[in-house]
């Protein structure tokens, strides 16, 4: 997604990036880049809240309108809880079970495998 | 008022997932890992008009639904048979029923059950009605098949031209 903020950006129509992890979207290199420190699925907010997704779209758009220069990142103060251990959670082999590992490399197989077919079948694999 | 040495916990950072997801599938036993878009420049077009006045089109990864395509969620496993590889386009007048089972969200911590979280065209409407934008007529999703080179050379140029053609002034896109 940050490939075509640049694009369009490059082409001429201004771009605002609202998503959830900040490393990937940095490293591209986006010019507008609203970042909610939120669980990867909700860059607009938190599920069943409106204020809070109110309040995000609201910030995005504010980023749009007011930023001075690319790679402008502003992070949402929202907070997804308050001890932030779900951050430990995410493809953290260290908090699984060796049984987990091989249940998750025998699911990614079959992914892979679909995903392969599906690429060819389309056309760009 | 003084900020304290209550420091917060150093885990408690933004994730840093290229590094996460590596060691990962390391650990899974995969050696060859994904390589990241990378610029060290970025692009920049100032707004040339106030937003008022401006169409945004919205601009999602997520998928329409596709009741043939398998479980879709909420709290789906994740599903590589519910992607698409073509740009598609929508009526933003209307609403629709989008998922994100075939991308890799937190499917520990969040449900996506709540499509606002991914999809904010709702909420776009009513922002729009108010006179905050101008919203264009057709919203575009963008596929997520891992190959850069089709994003680049084949996706947002069409993109692009969808948006020219909706004279839109500005872009609102969300990943998940």
């Amino acid at each position: 997604m940050s490939l075509v903020a640049r694009y369009l950006e490059r082409n001429g129509i201004p771009t605002i990036v609202m998503g959830a992890a900040k490393d990937i979207v940095e490293h591209a290199g986006v010019p507008r880049f609203l970042f909610s420190d939120f669980p990867l699925g909700n860059s607009c907010g938190r599920p069943h809240d409106a204020a809070s997704q109110g309040f995000t779209l609201d910030l995005a758009l504010k980023v749009l309108e007011s930023a001075v220069g690319p790679r402008t990142t502003v992070q949402s103060p929202l907070r997804w809880n308050e001890d932030g251990d779900w951050k430990q959670d995410f493809s953290n082999v260290a908090r699984m079970s060796p049984e987990e590992v091989a249940k998750k490399r025998a699911e990614f197989d079959k992914v892979k495998q679909t995903a392969l077919a599906q690429r060819k079948q389309a056309g760009v694999a | 008022m003084t900020d304290t040495m209550n420091f917060a916990p150093d885990y408690d950072a933004p994730i840093e997932y290229m590094r996460r997801t590596r060691d990962y599938y390391l650990a899974l036993g995969y050696d060859n890992p994904y390589r990241w878009a990378h610029y060290v420049d970025a692009p920049f077009q100032p707004m040339k008009k106030p937003l008022s006045e401006s169409t945004l089109a919205l601009i999602t990864t997520a998928a329409p639904y596709q009741p043939d395509k398998g479980d879709q969620g909420p709290g789906a496993l994740y599903n590589a048979a519910a992607k698409f590889y073509t740009v598609y386009s929508s009526d933003t007048a209307v609403d629709h029923d989008t998922r994100i089972s075939h991308i890799g969200y937190d499917r520990l911590h969040t449900t996506a059950k709540d499509s606002n979280t991914w999809f904010p065209l709702p909420l776009m409407r009513k922002m729009a009605a108010e006179g905050r934008f101008r919203l264009a007529p057709r919203f575009h999703g963008a596929p997520t098949n891992r190959s850069q080179r089709v994003t680049l050379e084949t996706d947002a140029p069409e993109i692009l031209a969808r948006c020219r053609q909706d004279q839109v002034d500005a872009a609102l896109l969300v990943p998940t």
